[in-house]
């Protein structure tokens, strides 16, 4: 999906080739058909195309808000409460290794009950207490 | 880049408390980079000037939105809708996003949350440092490539003054004397010789002394400036 977009009213004058300061626009000429490229990487998106265009083509706006592109896609491990998604497995792998534990998969919420459950029910919810108070 | 910093939020307020419904404008170039003034930011104000107690009464509603570059009037009219019933414009964008906003908007109020700070760069993650003072008449071929005009306290085009103590400035023990680097520079160079010309008094007027600049590019739009 390119986000430099042109509209049928492109004639292929290559006003914006000839206009493009990043060089980001190129054009092919073969076996009888012109292809106007793009690339993204060069575009430093300063929209001279857009405003040398004679034909008023372009189509700028794709190239302000365009749509996301996925990079990669991971396996969730999670929470064994609620489902809630936690990390991967391979950063559960990294954070067991730095910290010589295991970890429960627990959300912060249930990891909280689950801590809160370990303590005596006199000691919850009542902060520090003083040595012999209850 | 142009490096800016968020305003008080005090100042904020009292500047918008007087409207209804305000855009809060981010901008997508140099102050999205050094993290001033982009969509993330002007988000994050939203959320604080959103918060009842900043306002004596009903705090102004507030939408969010951001575009690649405030300082590009024909951009911002073409693709900058305004939503209806906003009457202010709160940019985060540098001073010449904001004046760019207001002519291209007149007349509605556009505010700036950000004060222009400097022409900088990032030396390293989290940190930029004033580099250029976009002087007109550039010697950093001469100096090293270290810009005494921006970087010496008192601008000095001859070496150092007598507040110059172990390569620090007067000004603060964070301040490197500029004319210390530049000498330093030079030395790596091979270039030490160039410390001994002489620099004339320099002209200011393609600094701005004479009023506002204007660069035109011939082949562009009408050529008329």
């Amino acid at each position: 999906m390119s986000y430099f977009r042109v509209n049928e009213n492109c004639n292929g004058c290559l006003a914006c080739v000839e206009n493009c300061p990043a060089s980001a626009l190129s054009v092919a000429d073969q076996s009888g058909r012109r292809t106007l490229k793009h690339n993204m990487t060069q575009c430093a998106r300063c929209g001279q195309c857009w405003r040398v265009c004679p034909e008023r083509a372009i189509e700028f706006q794709h190239l302000l808000a365009g749509e996301w592109d996925d990079v990669i896609s991971l396996d969730l491990i999670l929470c064994r409460v609620c489902g809630e998604a936690l990390y991967s497995p391979s950063y559960n792998q990294k954070m067991k290794s730095k910290l010589n534990s295991t970890a429960e998969a627990l959300c912060p919420k249930h990891r909280q009950r689950s801590s809160a459950a370990m303590w005596p029910s006199w000691a919850v919810g009542k902060g520090h207490a003083k040595s012999g108070e209850k | 880049m142009i490096v800016g910093d968020l305003k008080p939020l005090a100042e904020i307020v009292a500047a918008v408390k007087e409207y209804k419904q305000v855009l809060v404008l981010g901008c997508g170039s140099c102050v999205t980079v050094c993290l001033s003034g982009g969509e993330k930011e002007a988000q994050q104000l939203s959320r604080e000037l959103s918060e009842k107690q900043h306002f004596e009464g009903r705090p102004p509603k507030l939408e969010v939105g951001s575009i690649l570059r405030q300082c590009e009037r024909d951009l911002v009219l073409e693709y900058q809708t305004i939503p209806a019933g906003t009457d202010a414009i709160l940019s985060l964008a540098c001073g010449a996003g904001v004046q760019t906003l207001a002519d291209a908007f007149e007349p509605l109020p556009v505010i700036p949350a950000l004060n222009t700070t400097f022409l900088g760069a990032s030396d390293k993650p989290g940190v930029w440092t004033e580099k250029c003072k976009g002087c007109g008449d550039c010697i950093l071929a001469q100096t090293g490539g270290i810009c005494p005009v921006a970087r010496c306290a008192k601008s000095l085009f001859n070496g150092p003054c007598g507040g110059s103590k172990g390569g620090y400035c007067e000004v603060g023990q964070d301040t490197f004397c500029a004319w210390t680097q530049i000498v330093a520079r030079l030395k790596k160079l091979n270039k030490l010789h160039l410390y001994e010309n002489i620099c004339a008094p320099k002209n200011w007027k393609p600094g701005g002394a004479t009023g506002p600049r204007k660069r035109v590019r011939t082949g562009l739009g009408d050529g008329t400036g």
